[in-house]
Formats: C-alpha cells, structure tokens, sequence
C-alpha cells in the first residue's frame, strides 16, 4: 500500500508530527524554549503561529524553568497548555514538575529523550524523562512519529480528564528526526475528539478563589491520596481514549503493546524507538521458528502493573532492554518489572540488559543475538552492559 | 473526571489553618534599655523623651525627663553626656546630640512655666536633707513628690549648691538655677538658709527629729597644694575665685593669673578671668590628652586664649615688687587605675620659669567630713555608704559628692534619685516596691539601618570668641524647635517600640494586631515564628524567644 496516497499524509519528522499535533489539539499557550533535540517542535509551531494557522498565545521565556512556571499559571486559569522540551530542560523543570502534579495542571509536554550531561551528547537515552518517574507526571513513550501525533492528542484527553500532567516522550533523532508517512487527522475530527477544556476550578479574578495556600498536614495527605486516586484511573483512561481514537483513525493505542508473545517462550520488554527494531527482530526470529515476542510499554507512568503481570502471566523468559542506565541501580524499567512480578506463582525469570546506552545502535541482529545468549542463561539480579 | 479538588483552592479565608503549629520561637514585645539608658547617670528614658520631641510633644518630653532628673535645663547645659558616648548611631554617622536636646526641652519648660504636678498623696515621714545642692535638692524633688515631708537645711545664703556658686554664668546662668530650683520648692519643700550642722550632736538631733536624714553636703573644702601658702594675697582658692565672681563681685587679683589644675573647676576659673580681660595661663600635671575637663571646654577655653601647659609642676614661688617669678618644671605624669589617681616623675633639667601676678589653685575639693565623724564614719575622704546610699548609721545616708568620687553634677543627681528611692523603702516599707529587673542592652546589630538614613548632627552654634569675651553669656546657642526636632528624629530609638507598624503589615500570617493606645499582639494561632517581624523592626523592640510548651 502507498501510505502517501491516503488522506492527510505527510511525510514528517517525529518533532514536525508533535507540532502538527499542538497545532491540532488549539491550545491557548504554549511556553517554549529550544533545545537540541526538541528544537523543531518549537520552529514548526512558531511557523504555523506566524502563518495564522495556530492560535496560541506563544511565549519564549529566559529557561525552560520558566516555561514550566508559565505552563502551570497557564493551565490554573484554565486554559489548555502545551511545551516541549528534551534532557537538561526536563531537569532544569524538576521542581516545577512536581508543582505541576500537585497543583494538578493537565499539562501536556513532549519530551525528546536525550542523554543528560555529562558527558555532554545528544543522543537517544530515556534516563532525562525516567528520572522524573516521580514527580507524578503521566509518560507514554513512543515509537514512531505516527504514533507521537497520536499520543500528543491523546495525552491532552487524558490530561483534561484525570486532572494530571502528562508527558509524551520520543527517542532523540531515532524518532524526533527520523521522518516517516504520518497521517494528519481531520482539524475537526480532532475538535470533536477534544472538545475545550473547561476544568471545574480556575484563577479568574472575578471567581473569589485563591490557589497555592499552604495546608495542614492531613489536608496535604489528602490532597496525596486524592492524587493517587486520579493516577489510578489513568491506565482505564488510556484504554479507553487509545480506543476511541482507533474508531475514529485504525490506530488504537493501550498502556501495553503485546507483539507475537503468544506462545512465546521468551518476551521482549521495551519502550520506545528500541520497540520497532524489536519488532522487526522478532518478525525474522519468528519465521526461523524462535518462539520470541515483544511487550512493548507504552505507558510507563502510571506503571500499569496488574497488566504488566497478566502479560506476562506463564511466560518462560523476559528479557528487559532498557534504553537508561539508572547510576547505581541499572536498567530503570528492569527494575520496576522484577517489582511488578514479584511473588507471582508463575512468573518469569528476568533478564536485564542495557541496551543502546548514550544512543549506541542496536539491530535487529544484536537482539537475536542477546535472546540466543540469555535464553538458558540464569538471570543476574544486576542489570547487564551488552552490546 | 473533574474530580472536585477542594483541599488545593481556597475560596473563603485560611483562618482554618493554623500556622501557629509550625512555630518553635516566638517574638515577643519587650522594650529594652537603649544603650543611653544604661550610660545615663539618672537613668534617663532617652529614646522615650526623644521620640516625644519628634511627635511635638515637649510637655510630655519634659515629664519624662522629669521623673529622673529635675534639672532638664541644667543638665543640657552642662552634663558631661556619657549617653552620647555610648549612642548607637555612632556606627551609622554621628551620635544623636542628646544633651542638647534637654536642654532644649528643658527652656521649653521655663519658657512656659511648666510646674511639678503636686504629690497625689501626703504622707506623715519626714527627711532632712542637709545641703542644698544638686544632690540635696534631687533627693528632696525625689521624696517630696512622693508626698513624704522634706525639709532642706542649706549653709549659704540660696539653694544651688556648686549649680549657683561654682558654675559661671557663660555655661549656666542663675536664672536657670533660680528657675528648675524655684520649681522644686514649690512643692512645698521646706528649706533653711544659712544653717550649717556643724557637728555630730547637731546631727544626731536631726535624726531623733526626723524618720531619716540625707546628706549631701558636697565637697566644699578645696584640697590644698602642697608647698603653696594659700594665706599669701596672690593665692586665692578656685571656689572662692568663682563664688566671688559668680555673685557679681570682682576680682581683685592682678592681670596675669596662673589657674593650676586641669579639671572643669580650672576651666571654668580660667575661662572667668579670660571675660574679667585677665591673661591666663593654666599649669597642668596632666598631659593634654589626659585633661580630667570635658574635651569641649578645654577646647573653648582655648578658643579665648587661655594659655596650656600641660604636664608641668610649680615648684617655688618668688614674690617681687614686679609680680610672682614661678619655678616650674615638666613632668611625667601617669594615670593610674582609678579615677584621680596618678603618678608624676620630674624630669630633670627642665625646670623653667612664668611671670604672673596671682595663683588660682583649682585641684580639686575634699568632703568635710570630721564634724560628723562621732555619727557617720567616713574612711578615703568619703562618707562610707553600701549600694543603697545607707551609712553606717540607721535612718541616715549620704549622696553626692559627700559619698562618691563620681564628681559629676549629674552624677550626684542620680545618686541621690536612688537614695530616696532607699530613703523611701526605708520609712515606709509598705510602700516599697522591687525595681524592676535589669534587661540587656539593646546593641547596634539589633537595629535595622535601611530604615534610618545617614544624616549629620544639628548641632548648637556657639558665640564667637570676640562676642563671648565681651560677657557672661551663655556660650552655647540653643538648637532652634526646627532643628530639635530634625535632631530627635535621628534617634534609632533602640529597644523601644515606636508605633511604626511594621511587624503588623510584614507579617506574613497576618498574626499581628494593633492595641488600642499602641503596640501590638500576636495572634499565636497564626504566628509561625518567621522572626520578619524581628528583622524589619527598626528599633530591636521586638525578640525571637524559644516558644517552650507552658
């Protein structure tokens, strides 16, 4: 099939997808501030603005700390908010990300994963955005800018509805500047899709209601569970949005992507650019007859545990790839799925593997290779540097 | 979802949340002692009177001034100041020119009449107080106020003491004696002139008359120099130099005169016989630097050609027909620990000589102490006394310079205060009350500069010299209400409160509030113990004390 002769597609960079995608979603401020990977975002938003085609009130404030400041005044008076930013930005946000849940700002942001420094590099490595995993922001992690554009529009419908701040997060160049055919929905579909956000509290000068007091101690705990209550209900969200987003596109999207694992005798885990190599390794270790398949984690925050384990109820073997390299500890999502499967009567053994730190590639070649290697092997508490 | 999110907005006030638990200190209210305070001799509540100026409220000034010291006009003119020495803003640009200041109040006083409220009640003790002078009549201000019966037995012939005899008129004119000593026995003092008690029977048939007796005689006998023979005509004593010409009488010496001494008694007789046209030499054993007189007077008695040699002795005196030839000679002269004490070594070789016509020796006065030595013991030319200005004997105490080396007029005025306070105790312990306890000094780090600007002192002119030679007039020139009231301004009222309301809009829990009739209240529900009001308190009248559970 000629994917460029369907409606609507283009052929764009996973950054040029997510600024058609804020274009698409209407949001009424977005505070910007560049940086290398994320700084096509920012242009392709700027033109379609200057065009007349977006109309959002843009600010370039002097740091992305400011831009997160800007993001979460923005979203308390009730307007729908978007940025974007990538490793040093993200953290430069840290404490602002935080504010940004407990204030629950349903912001959404992209972040282009990138290697933080130092050394300083550019390149695809998800420990910028995973080192935030608890600052209680909402992380989907995309594998193609199709699917960036997508998630970016379902992240704001998440977002608005659970009353949390959500991030979108691609690889640094694998996606960001890799361009592929994207298809473009519907301006329409997409306003129906999202409709305004209209949340139910909102600085307005003419409401007498103020944000930011200090609590109590119990009140602050409520405020915690009450948190924790909406990040409960994200993962049902998600399902329900990735499908109503299927019906109206074909492209249903879930916390988790089971790839060809059944009957699998050993599962890939994985998040990211990294899944469709995977995916494409699989494909060929399937027809040479390896009962191999891939679980691809979308959404990583909040972990979406009880289907995590249901996927991989009965599975032998799960080999862990992570793109992060957690000092310390290892591979992030390695750890977070040997909790996830602890104490199950079925559970596989687990494997961790980092894999394509700091952006070294990986082929498909390499994956086969690892899943010969660590088939039979007994699993090492630690995670382990391949290549 | 929408999911109310009550705990995050607030729509009505936050009074629910009481920040009060989070404080481990606590700021409390409390006005501490300035650092004038602590240096006064009266214990004057400076930073109070002063900031009565400011507000235009000289009536108010005064009565402040009043309740320690009843000699406002006096003590402006001629106190040595030691509040001014130990000012803080000396550590910002210039101290606060205080005594200037009360005497401006204290004019302000005289000029409208103001008179001593009468005592609220009358009461049946009665004291004797002999010696009419600063300390005899604070002490009977101090008493008679409180409603006891004070009668004032006085030697000379008016009440005044070293304020009327020995003070010339250029630094304190009579008629502000008349004025702030007419004011006390208007009281209903009653006062005996031209009686001395001359021994101890006299004395003890005092003490049997009255509940007690104060003494405050002074000291009144010159101390002799040694070798001098003080019968000869060309001697004459420097309290008799200065009562004699204090009461308007001239002086018959010759045109050259050689004042010995350098203390303010020696200033005040050379700077007399400088207005009397007289040439004046003053012989110190002192070295400049180390002139007991106040630096001011040195200087203007300089400024009127009085002549200094300082750190030199007479040695001998030759009487011609011409006039005296004095052997002198230099001398190194070294201050002891004490007050008064020092030691001198001649040096050898260096003996010169002065032509002069007559010798005022001005080396200081003794108490005259052996007419009651049977009743009150006195050991070092002092009347012996414990902290409470009790002698050894019963009913009777002493003040003053009779009981203290302190020579200082308003020294002796503040003694005496605290004797009557003893006095009063001691005839009527019913009534006595504890004073209250002593704070700590509220110090220059407790300030808040960014609310006082950098401003230079208004000072008072002074005469010129040409003006000043010409007469007795007093050489100071008061400080216009203008400038009295620019200079109270630039007090930092240390440790006291000044109304300013800065810790009630600082406050970032709106814990404090306002009192009727000033001050403020912290609401401890509220207050989190920030300590901002302590920071941005302009005075240091507010403390950070630890907030122990009670």
């Amino acid at each position: 099939m000629n994917l460029m002769n369907r409606k609507n597609m283009q052929l764009l960079s996973g950054n040029h997808a997510v600024s058609w995608a804020a274009r698409l979603c209407r949001p009424d401020v977005a505070p910007l501030y560049p940086i290398t990977p994320q700084t096509p975002i920012l242009e392709k938003i700027t033109e379609f603005h200057a065009e007349g085609l977006m109309k959002t009130e843009l600010l370039t404030p002097e740091s992305e700390h400011s831009a997160m400041a800007a993001c979460i005044s923005a979203s308390l008076t009730g307007a729908r908010v978007f940025t974007a930013t990538s490793s040093q930005g993200l953290l430069l946000q840290h404490e602002l990300l935080h504010y940004a849940t407990g204030a629950r700002a349903a912001i959404v942001m992209c972040n282009v994963n990138r290697t933080p420094a130092s050394p300083w590099g550019f390149w695809p490595d998800q420990l910028d955005s995973l080192s935030q995993r608890d600052t209680g922001w909402v992380q989907f992690y995309s594998e193609s800018p199709q699917e960036s554009l997508d998630s970016v529009i379902m992240a704001f419908a998440i977002a608005e509805s659970v009353g949390v701040p959500t991030m979108v997060c691609h690889d640094a160049f694998y996606v960001s500047h890799s361009m592929e055919p994207v298809e473009i929905p519907d301006q329409a579909m997409v306003d129906d899709f999202l409709p305004k956000f209209d949340p139910a509290r909102k600085l307005d000068t003419a409401v007498g209601a103020s944000f930011g007091a200090p609590l109590d101690q119990n009140t602050w705990r409520r405020s915690r569970m009450d948190l924790a209550e909406s990040l409960a209900a994200v993962t049902d969200e998600t399902i329900r949005v990735g499908e109503a987003w299927g019906k109206l596109t074909g492209r249903s999207y879930g916390p988790l992507e089971r790839y060809r694992c059944d009957d699998a005798e050993m599962v890939i885990v994985t998040m990211g650019s990294m899944c469709g190599t995977v995916r494409d390794a699989v494909d060929t270790m399937r027809e040479n007859g390896k009962r191999v398949g891939l679980l691809k984690v979308r959404q990583f925050r909040p972990l979406p545990a009880s289907m995590l384990r249901d996927a991989l109820a009965g599975v032998p073997v799960v080999m862990v790839l992570d793109r992060n390299y957690s000092p310390g500890t290892g591979g992030i999502l390695h750890q977070e799925l040997k909790a996830v499967l602890s104490g199950m009567a079925d559970g596989p053994k687990v494997h961790g593997l980092l894999a394509g730190i700091g952006g070294a590639n990986v082929s498909s070649e390499t994956i086969d290779r690892w899943v010969r290697d660590y088939q039979n092997a007994e699993p090492k508490p630690e995670s382990q540097w391949v290549e | 979802m929408n999911k109310p999110q009550s705990p995050l907005w607030t729509n009505s006030t936050s009074e629910a949340r009481k920040t009060g638990t989070w404080r481990s200190a606590l700021p409390d209210y409390q006005n501490i002692p300035s650092p004038c305070l602590g240096a006064c001799p009266v214990d004057g509540e400076i930073a109070t009177w002063l900031r009565q100026v400011t507000q235009i409220d000289h009536y108010g000034a005064w009565l402040t001034l009043m309740e320690n010291n009843p000699f406002p006009a006096i003590a402006g003119r001629i106190c040595h100041h030691p509040c001014q020495t130990a000012c803080n803003r000396v550590q910002l640009d210039e101290t606060v020119g205080i005594c200037s200041l009360e005497r401006f109040v204290g004019d302000k006083a005289i000029t409208e009449g103001w008179s001593i409220p009468k005592p609220e009640v009358e009461r049946t003790e009665s004291i004797a107080i002999i010696g009419g002078g600063p300390a005899g009549l604070s002490a009977a201000y101090q008493l008679r106020r409180r409603g006891y019966q004070v009668t004032i037995y006085e030697s000379r012939e008016q009440l005044g003491g070293l304020l009327r005899y020995g003070i010339p008129a250029y630094r304190l004119d009579n008629s502000i004696v008349d004025a702030e000593v007419g004011r006390i026995t208007d009281l209903g003092v009653k006062v005996h002139l031209g009686v001395e008690i001359m021994n101890s029977a006299a004395l003890a048939k005092l003490k049997e008359d009255y509940s007690a007796v104060f003494l405050a005689t002074g000291a009144s006998r010159p101390k002799a120099l040694p070798g001098l023979d003080y019968s000869q005509p060309y001697v004459q004593d420097s309290a008799d130099f200065l009562a004699i010409t204090n009461g308007g009488k001239t002086c018959e010496l010759g045109e050259n005169l050689l004042v010995i001494g350098g203390g303010s008694a020696a200033m005040d007789v050379a700077r007399t016989a400088r207005r009397l046209g007289r040439h004046v030499t003053v012989l110190t054993l002192e070295s400049d630097e180390n002139l007991p007189a106040q630096r001011t007077e040195v200087d203007e008695a300089r400024e009127e050609n009085v002549e200094f040699i300082c750190g030199a002795m007479l040695k001998d005196v030759n009487s011609t027909k011409d006039g005296l030839i004095l052997t002198c000679a230099r001398v190194d002269f070294q201050p002891g620990a004490a007050k008064g004490q020092f030691t001198t070594t001649q040096i050898e070789g260096s003996e010169f000589e002065l032509r002069v016509d007559a010798i005022i020796p001005a080396i200081g006065q003794d108490a005259d102490l052996a007419r009651w030595q049977d009743v009150v013991p006195g050991d070092k030319g002092l009347i012996d006394t414990d902290q409470s200005w009790r002698t050894q004997t019963e009913g009777i105490f002493a003040a003053g310079d009779v009981a203290s080396m302190a020579r200082f007029v308003t020294e002796a005025v503040g003694q005496a205060k605290h004797a009557a306070v003893a006095i009063a105790r001691y005839v009527s312990p019913d009534e006595a009350k504890d004073p209250p306890p002593l704070l700590a000094e509220a110090k220059f780090n407790v300030i808040n500069t960014a609310y006082h600007s950098p401003d230079a002192r208004h000072n008072q002119e002074n005469l010129k010299v040409e003006v000043r030679l010409q007469s007795f007039d007093e050489v100071q020139i008061a400080l216009s209400a203008e400038q009295a009231i620019a200079e109270a301004g630039r007090c930092f009222s240390c440790g006291t409160c000044i109304d300013c309301d800065n810790c009630y809009l600082y406050c970032p829990d709106m814990a404090i509030s306002k009192l009727e009739g000033g001050g403020y209240v912290v609401n401890l529900d509220f207050c989190k113990g920030c300590g901002l009001c302590v920071a941005e308190c302009p005075t240091g009248s507010i403390h950070m004390q630890e907030d122990l559970p009670s």
